[in-house]
């Protein structure tokens, strides 16, 4: 039996060990995720910069297709086309407050993944367990297609396709698919599928759960637990584009990008296209016939076509834009699907707030007013209806509000602000505000980056499997 | 309490109401109603409704405040109370959400009782847990510590793993104080 079987019928086994009390087997789930032909195929790469600590250490692994930065040690692991970010990890001497804690780093923050199958997942962001701030772990952890692990240390989970957890420490729960999850703190617990939760203990609690009939149209698995539907379909119809940048060893320059703006070397942009300065755009994002204005991203798995972004928008990891004019400063959540046609396009107002997992597919022409949020499954002006409030009447809310098949109960006010100063923050990392030779984020340092890859063993026993190395400056 | 044996306080379990898996929960009901009418001579009533398989092993109870729970009206799918409570919703939202549901008229009424009234028993029995179980030899206090360690109103009396009958909290309690 080869080395790669091996390790992964030993991984299934521990992440089943941790998901025993809820009684979950991911064997179905893993049982069609790994293809021999496609770990031996693919390399993996990784970014060296002098902007972030180098440090990878690759010990019995197999990383096909997958993209490292920064400290990150993947150890007893299959890694499948995932991206490892350690671009936004601690850093030694920086002083971190929980509560009424102050710690000083001694260490420059490491992403530690171990024992785990992560098929193109993102790993991003840092460790929001104050109990481990020098520590990303990842450990005993399945997760299928485009799920996020977005600053959300990770202990014996289960991550459907599409499931995000953010800023969320998360031990032995199974996470449905296209569930979106960031409460601190979560343990033991099973969510359906569609579940959007936002929890901030003592602040807010906001839960959506979509219906599932509903949901499956756009993400369902097949009953060899493959994942089907409009979000995948719409993925693949795009897919071929990124054969020609893996495969051609130098692309020519793209000109018509400013010196302050950033295209990935993995990213897709096709014609007719505009970029405007101090914009970022991601590796594995796809750009066709659109137009992005100062300040905004397409982050990784994003997919922007036939549309218009005014300005400032942040398009987080795995957001799909098509046939829509999103106006300066709108933000569109994690995972999200803004889906207008031709004759049906979705107009996005001023400085409104798509919120992650949300899916815009009109059916008729739909416009979203300028400083509203809108959440959930909308498709036409009925569904609108029940699903979008404006930030201010949100902001008014105490005690709780039922809408359509939304809750929220605590102060609004401070569920307002958190998104407020979250888009702000990511605007800021990312560059947009750079001016001067001041306030650089990633669409200016990720210029300054070169890659390298590494490739697997073709033949024999370790056939797939990656030789362990290091790599320091 | 060493002298009083599990055995000596429990209800035989051909005594008890009990009813097969697939029974709808009308006859479960009768079933409770005929063994309280037939043993009258404990001060505390049944109160609770034993789930047989096939085989007649138990494999679950319905107490009174479970078929209540049965026929609590479902408004819809995301309102299931279980639901809101396991993301953390407080009883007060819990409690206001209800008056909205009734204020839209989708209360108990007729017509929702005879829809309850055919769900089957499995759908809202509560599953044995493993420290619900004593052995028929076993002392008072051993039986006490499970009782109050589990929070129980009720354990599952066994001789040979055979379920043979019931130690109710109600039982233990008078027997208990009658000593004192």
């Amino acid at each position: 039996m080869s080395e790669l079987i091996k390790l992964y019928q030993r991984i299934v086994q521990r992440v089943n060990i941790n998901l025993r009390e809820l009684n979950f087997d991911v064997n179905p789930y893993a049982e069609h995720l790994i293809a021999m032909e496609q770990m031996r195929s693919f390399y993996a790469f990784y970014g060296i910069t002098t902007d972030h600590p180098l440090d990878l250490h690759f010990e019995h692994s197999a990383l096909a297709g997958s993209y490292f930065l920064g400290k990150c040690k993947v150890k007893n692991s299959i890694l499948y086309k995932t991206d490892v970010r350690g671009d936004e990890l601690k850093r030694k001497d920086e002083v971190r407050k929980f509560q009424n804690f102050t710690l000083t780093l001694k260490n420059d923050e490491i992403i530690d993944i171990e024992d785990c199958i992560l098929i193109k997942t993102l790993i991003h962001n840092f460790s929001h367990d104050p109990e481990t701030p020098e520590r990303f772990f990842i450990g005993d952890t399945l997760s299928m297609d485009y799920a996020n692990i977005h600053g959300a240390p990770t202990n014996g989970c289960f991550l459907g396709p599409f499931a995000t957890v953010d800023l969320t420490r998360m031990r032995d729960c199974a996470i449905g698919a296209y569930s979106y999850i960031q409460a601190r703190e979560i343990s033991h617990t099973q969510t359906d599928p569609g579940t959007v939760w936002i929890y901030s203990p003592g602040d807010f609690n906001f839960l959506y759960k979509y219906p599932q009939e509903a949901l499956a149209e756009y993400i369902r698995l097949s009953t060899d637990m493959v994942p089907l539907g409009k979000l995948i379909d719409f993925i693949e119809e795009r897919e071929e584009n990124f054969g020609r940048v893996f495969d051609a060893a130098n692309l020519d320059t793209v000109d018509s990008i400013p010196d302050t703006s950033s295209l990935d070397r993995y990213a897709v942009i096709l014609p007719t296209f505009s970029i405007g300065e101090n914009v970022l755009i991601s590796q594995r994002a796809y750009i066709e016939n659109s137009s992005l204005g100062k300040g905004a991203n397409a982050q990784e798995n994003c997919i922007i076509v036939d549309s218009i972004l005014d300005g400032y928008n942040v398009s987080a990891h795995g957001a799909k834009i098509y046939h829509a004019h999103l106006q300066q400063g709108v933000f569109t959540g994690f995972n999200s699907f803004i889906c207008g046609s031709a004759d049906n396009p979705v107009t996005i107002g001023k400085d409104s707030i798509v919120m992650p997992h949300t899916i815009i597919d009109a059916e008729e022409k739909l416009e979203i007013p300028d400083e509203h949020i809108v959440w959930g499954l909308v498709r036409n002006r009925r569904e609108l209806a029940t699903n979008c409030i404006s930030l201010e009447k949100l902001a008014d809310i105490r005690g709780g509000i039922s809408l359509g098949n939304m809750h929220f109960e605590g102060n609004g006010k401070l569920l307002v602000q958190a998104f407020k100063d979250r888009i702000h923050h990511i605007l800021e990392v990312n560059g947009a505000f750079f001016s001067d030779n001041k306030n650089d984020g990633h669409a200016q340092r990720n210029q300054k980056l070169s890659l390298n890859t590494i490739q697997p063993f073709q033949f024999g026993e370790m056939e797939g499997m990656y030789p362990s190395i290091r790599i320091r400056p | 309490m060493k002298n009083i044996l599990v055995k000596e306080l429990m209800v035989p379990i051909s005594e008890y109401a009990t009813v097969e898996i697939g029974t709808p929960l009308i006859d479960a009901i009768r079933a409770l109603e005929q063994a309280q009418e037939k043993f009258t001579d404990s001060r505390y009533q049944h109160r609770a409704v034993l789930v047989l398989d096939k085989c007649g092993n138990v494999v679950g109870k319905i107490s009174q405040l479970r078929a209540l729970e049965a026929i609590e009206p479902e408004f819809n799918f995301l309102t299931n109370i279980k639901e809101l409570q396991k993301f953390n919703f407080s009883e007060d939202y819990i409690v206001e959400l209800r008056e909205t549901y009734r204020a839209r008229e989708q209360v108990i009424n007729k017509d929702w009782l005879r829809v309850a009234g055919n769900k089957k028993v499995e759908e809202f029995m509560q599953a044995h847990s493993a420290g619900e179980y004593v052995s028929e030899d076993s002392d008072l206090d051993t039986a006490i510590h499970k009782l109050v360690s589990g929070r129980h109103l009720s354990l599952l009396v066994s001789n040979n793993n055979q379920i043979t009958g019931i130690l109710r909290v109600a039982d233990v309690f008078t027997a208990v104080f009658n000593q004192l």
